[in-house]
């Protein structure tokens, strides 16, 4: 290969090359180092060569006896030695790999192939049993054979005594037979030396392998049973043949084996049958190998095994010092802690020189602690620390916060190692002042520190559970949650969503105006298709919803399309076939279970002939219709049938409770229509709907005023049929809602009604039973009509009275002067209402006569004489009672107490000053002088409790009080103040 | 639809809603729906010493079909209206 001119670096080619030429000067001129282990010169220093860490070599490598042919690196000339070539290679690396190993047992393993190499010539000696390798028949191995191989295998003793003078070149045949047989007999010699030593050596170690043959042995036996279709075994008779491996494998991936002992011994197997045993030993060596390869392995791993333990020991015992320090740290500081504030008590309580005392037990000790604390720099941190530093090698290991603590702690012994080293001295308070503030600011230091700590870790903890939930975050998109959404208004949609939601619709609309929020329109989403939503009250609506709104309004029409579709196909006759099992016919609306199941179809029919379906509104009702019946019926139709006769009044039993009821509803009903009506009120451009609604409007409002029975004459029943209607309090709050209807002229009548049956009203009759102090459950319900018919009946009468004209009032006024009904009026609240309005109604339109305003048709004259003749009379009338009108006074006189201890009386009597106050406008100076004179009493005590405070009145009911007497005494042009007691 | 629609307007009122098993849960109403399910918040239970486990529950979901009643808040129901209301959903019932 040096074609090119390339010195190849091929040493072992060369040398082989050389080898084979008989390049013996060559081999000469290398300094090849020399072994002459074995040999006559041989010094026995290889013996005593003991080095460091041999003690596991023998383990490792086997015993040194034994080095089988392996090694035999030079005998490359035999042909089946060529087979052993490879583990040379094999084996360079190897022994590479266990230089970085622990040096020791590599080191040996080197110091154990040098002597292989220097015994070849035992190995080609005529005695060797390995000689005959080659051969077939070991026995009949000849001197031919040394013949023929000599000039190599005598190469090496002959280099080494005769080279010299081969070099000289001039030997006689006889010299050169002489010195051949020397060598020989030399050689032999050696070879005996060898192996008597060896002998010597390795006599137990030989047992010993003998004995692990004959194990091998066996498990091979095993083995074979255990593979007896083997093609091995087939191919060769012998076992050990067949238990042979393909050699070549075997040899290249086997480490360099530890020689075994008959290799190196032969003659000691001389007698037996030399071929089987090699062949034996062929297999020997190769297991040996195995096994050696294997103890090898197990060698180093149980060499790792053992240095990890070692190790993990190591760990460990740091680990618990680690551990008895991190305790006995802690109880430094507890002690330290403890030792603080000890001391700061002692400071505080004890004298200086006790304190001083304790400071210097204790000092010292802290100061070592500090030293101690200060050895703890990382520059001590090898691992292999003595017991006895123990903090030194672990203070790596503690936490931050616990060296921080340590080193203030450290700091702080030393300062005060050092305060006390300076002697109870010139100014020790000041020292110890200047310490104690010190002191407090460190545990206050201290305190903040693990505060942090604790808060940080609260955050943390927080943050995981945070982090823990946060797992489930978005698995809905936005736009599902809108999907959703939109299924589930779709499930809202109706045909007519004001009226289903009519509720939410109107109290929204009028909790709107009340707030001054002028929006008409309904808080409805329509859908093009008829369908829609009533979104309730929706106070919030602007910004970003409004695009939302029109996005959901376009897809939830989509749905419910689609939904109604579907309803459709469903609804159709095919949707039945093929179907399996049950198949509901409910709607997807689902609405709750009604568990009222009223038969409404008997309901409607008349009231007043089924006393069936009467019997559970009114027991009572029904018992006596029960008991009357027949006789009633009877009377009643011979009254119609007399007054047919007469002038055509048709006489009436009243209406029962029942029967008012069912009327109200159905007028309810009207008005619900009528109103409904009103809201969908055309335009007036559309004159032919405009025209048809005002006349369906019309037509229902008049029905309406028929069903009030207003225009029934007062003779009909009594009470009168319409003063029934308006017992119940739902029938009170009618009226406004007819008000608004109706207009003036219907309006008027319906006053004249109220006014003619003014006493036949259940608030008037009922009206003493207020004057009582207790609260029955009567009592309770009274107030409560009374207050719904102030709030509703008055309320829907005052616009008309404050319209109406003179004749209208006079003749109003008329019907009540009467003797009785006044003495009964003025004691009741809807009394005092009723005239406090004639009263005030007068005054406006004597004030318009007085500057002339046009507005109003003017009072006749006639009309105002009737009037004061009128006033005149009431005047007489009330006269005698005038305190009587107080109902604080009444129930004075029942409680028997003064006016003054009745609870809440200022409320209740402040509609009687007003009335007072519009009666004593109208009075001419005698009548204001009566006035006065009949009330001086009640005035005089009410301005009393007022300003002086007699009693526990609070304040705001004491000017209450003050401004009801004010409210009388300004219309007579007086003032509260003008009374001096 | 009508105590659906009631309900609406009750949004932020409170109310004290009792359950068929004899829990009464004072609340916030957040929410109603179709089914009157019901969304409090804010929630307190009378007669906690009996519910303890309640005591932590902020608020809550009810099924609609658990309730036996619902407290309303006098001042924020309008009688009449409500009544108007009612007419008006019998009126459709019998058309």
């Amino acid at each position: 290969m040096s074609f090119f001119g390339f010195e190849q670096n091929n040493d072992l080619e060369n040398e082989k090359r050389r080898f084979l030429e008989g390049g013996l000067s060559g081999a000469k001129q290398e300094d090849v180092a020399v072994y002459t282990w074995g040999e006559e010169n041989y010094d026995g220093l290889g013996d005593a060569l003991l080095e460091g860490g041999d003690e596991l070599n023998d383990e490792t490598f086997g015993a040194t006896g034994d080095i089988g042919k392996d090694f035999d690196f030079s005998g490359t000339a035999l042909p089946e030695h060529e087979k052993a070539a490879p583990s040379q290679s094999a084996h360079l690396p190897q022994t590479g790999q266990s230089q970085q190993q622990p040096s020791q047992p590599s080191q040996k393993a080197s110091h154990l192939e040098s002597p292989h190499s220097s015994q070849l010539d035992a190995i080609w000696g005529n005695k060797s049993p390995f000689s005959v390798l080659p051969r077939s028949n070991g026995s009949s191995r000849a001197v031919d054979q040394l013949a023929t191989q000599s000039p190599k295998y005598t190469h090496k003793p002959a280099s080494l005594n005769l080279g010299p003078d081969l070099h000289k070149g001039v030997h006689t045949l006889e010299e050169i037979e002489k010195e051949m047989l020397a060598a020989a007999a030399a050689q032999h010699r050696l070879q005996q030396q060898q192996q008597q030593q060896q002998q010597q050596q390795q006599a137990d170690e030989h047992s010993l392998q003998r004995e692990l043959q004959q194990l091998q042995l066996q498990e091979q036996m095993l083995h074979q049973q255990h593979q007896p279709a083997s093609p091995n075994l087939l191919q060769s008779p012998t076992r050990a043949h067949a238990q042979r491996p393909p050699v070549g494998i075997q040899h290249t991936a086997t480490p360099p084996p530890r020689m075994h002992p008959h290799s190196q011994s032969p003659r000691f197997h001389q007698q037996q049958q030399q071929h089987q045993i090699h062949l034996l030993q062929m297999q020997q060596q190769q297991q040996q190998q195995q096994r050696q390869l294997l103890e090898l392995q197990e060698q180093r791993e149980r060499q790792q095994r053992q240095q990890l333990l070692q190790l993990q020991e190591q760990l460990k015992l740091e680990e618990l010092e680690r551990q008895q320090q991190q305790h006995r740290l802690q109880q430094q500081q507890l002690q330290e802690q403890q030792y603080i504030q000890n001391h700061l008590i002692h400071q505080r309580g004890i004298s200086p020189a006790l304190s001083d005392l304790h400071h210097r037990g204790l000092s010292p000790a802290m100061g070592e602690r500090a030293r101690r604390v200060g050895r703890q720099s990382p520059a001590v941190m090898t691992p292999q620390v003595p017991l006895d530093v123990p903090f030194a090698q672990n203070m790596q290991y503690l936490p931050q916060n616990i060296q921080m603590q340590q080193r203030l702690l450290a700091e702080m012994a030393q300062a005060e190692f050092l305060s006390t080293m300076q002697g109870p001295g010139h100014s020790e308070r000041d020292a110890r002042e200047a310490r104690e503030l010190q002191e407090m600011l460190r545990v206050e230091a201290m305190r903040k520190i693990m505060e942090a700590e604790r808060m940080e870790e609260k955050r943390k903890r927080k943050l995981d559970k945070i982090a823990h939930m946060s797992r489930y975050n978005d698995l809905m998109t936005q736009s599902d949650k809108d999907f959703i959404t939109r299924i589930q208004v779709s499930q809202l949609v109706t045909q007519d969503p004001y009226a289903d939601d009519f509720y939410a619709q109107v109290y929204g609309a009028i909790l709107r105006s009340r707030m001054g929020i002028a929006t008409s329109e309904d808080r409805v989403l329509r859908f093009g298709s008829g369908g829609g939503v009533g979104l309730g009250l929706g106070q919030k609506v602007p910004g970003r919803r409004q695009s939302a709104m029109q996005r959901m309004e376009a897809q939830v029409e989509r749905i419910v399309n689609n939904a109604r579709l579907r309803e459709k196909e469903k609804t159709s006759l095919n949707n039945l076939q093929g179907a399996l099992g049950r198949t509901s016919g409910r709607s997807y609306k689902a609405a709750p279970r009604q568990l009222l199941q009223v038969d409404t179809s008997n309901a409607s029919t008349s009231p007043t002939t089924s006393h069936v379906t009467a019997a559970h509104i009114s027991k009572a009702d029904s018992t006596k219709q029960e008991g009357e019946g027949a006789a009633r019926e009877a009377a009643k139709m011979g009254r119609e049938a007399l007054a047919v006769a007469t002038e055509g009044l048709v006489r009436r039993e009243p209406l029962t409770h029942r029967e008012t009821l069912v009327k109200l509803e159905h007028l309810y009903d009207l008005v619900l229509d009528v109103e409904q009506r009103r809201r969908d009120q055309p335009p007036p451009e559309e004159v032919e709907e405009f025209e048809q609604w005002t006349t369906e409007c019309n037509a229902i409002i008049d029905q309406i005023f028929d069903e009030l029975m207003v225009s029934e004459p007062l003779e009909t029943s009594k009470p009168h049929p319409f003063v029934s209607l308006i017992t119940p309090i739902k029938g009170k709050k009618l009226l406004p809602r007819v008000a608004r209807i109706f207009e003036l002229q219907r309006m008027q009548v319906l006053l004249t009604l109220i006014v003619a049956c003014f006493l036949q009203l259940d608030v008037v009759t009922q009206a003493p039973l207020l004057d009582t102090l207790e609260e029955t459950r009567e009592v309770k319900e009274l107030e409560a009509q009374t207050q719904a018919f102030q709030n509703s009946v008055v309320q829907s009468i005052l616009p008309v009275i404050a319209k109406a004209q003179m004749r209208l009032v006079v003749g109003l006024f008329g019907i009540l002067l009467d003797e009785c009904t006044i003495q009964t009026l003025v004691m009741t609240r809807p009394g005092i209402a009723l005239l406090t309005l004639f009263f005030s109604r007068v005054e406006v339109l004597r004030h318009n006569v007085a500057t002339g305003s046009e507005v109003e048709e003017l009072p006749t004259p006639e009309e105002m004489q009737r009037w004061h003749m009128m006033y005149n009379l009431l005047f007489d009338m009330l006269r005698p009672h005038l305190q009587l009108l107080f109902p604080s006074v009444r129930l004075a006189l029942q409680a028997n107490t003064t006016f003054v201890n009745i609870p809440n009386a200022d409320v209740m009597d402040q509609p009687v000053w007003q009335f007072l106050a519009t009666l004593a406008v109208h009075a001419n100076e005698e009548q204001q002088q009566a006035l006065v004179t009949g009330l001086r009493e009640i005035v005089l005590e009410n301005v009393a409790t007022a300003t002086k405070g007699w009693g526990n009145d609070s304040e705001e009911r004491r000017r209450l009080r003050l401004a009801n007497v004010n409210i009388f005494l300004h219309a007579l042009g007086l003032d509260s103040s003008q009374i001096t007691l | 639809m009508l105590i659906f629609s009631v309900f609406k307007t009750l949004t932020d009122q409170t109310v004290s809603v009792e359950l068929k098993n004899d829990l009464s849960i004072t609340g916030t109403l957040k929410s109603v729906d179709q089914f009157l399910n019901i969304r409090l918040d804010n929630i307190k239970v009378q007669d906690e010493a009996r519910h303890p486990h309640m005591m932590a529950v902020k608020n809550c979901f009810i099924r609609g079909s658990v309730v036996r009643y619902v407290q309303l808040p006098a001042e924020h129901v309008d009688t009449q209206l409500l009544e108007d209301a009612t007419r008006r959903e019998t009126a459709v019932q019998k058309r």
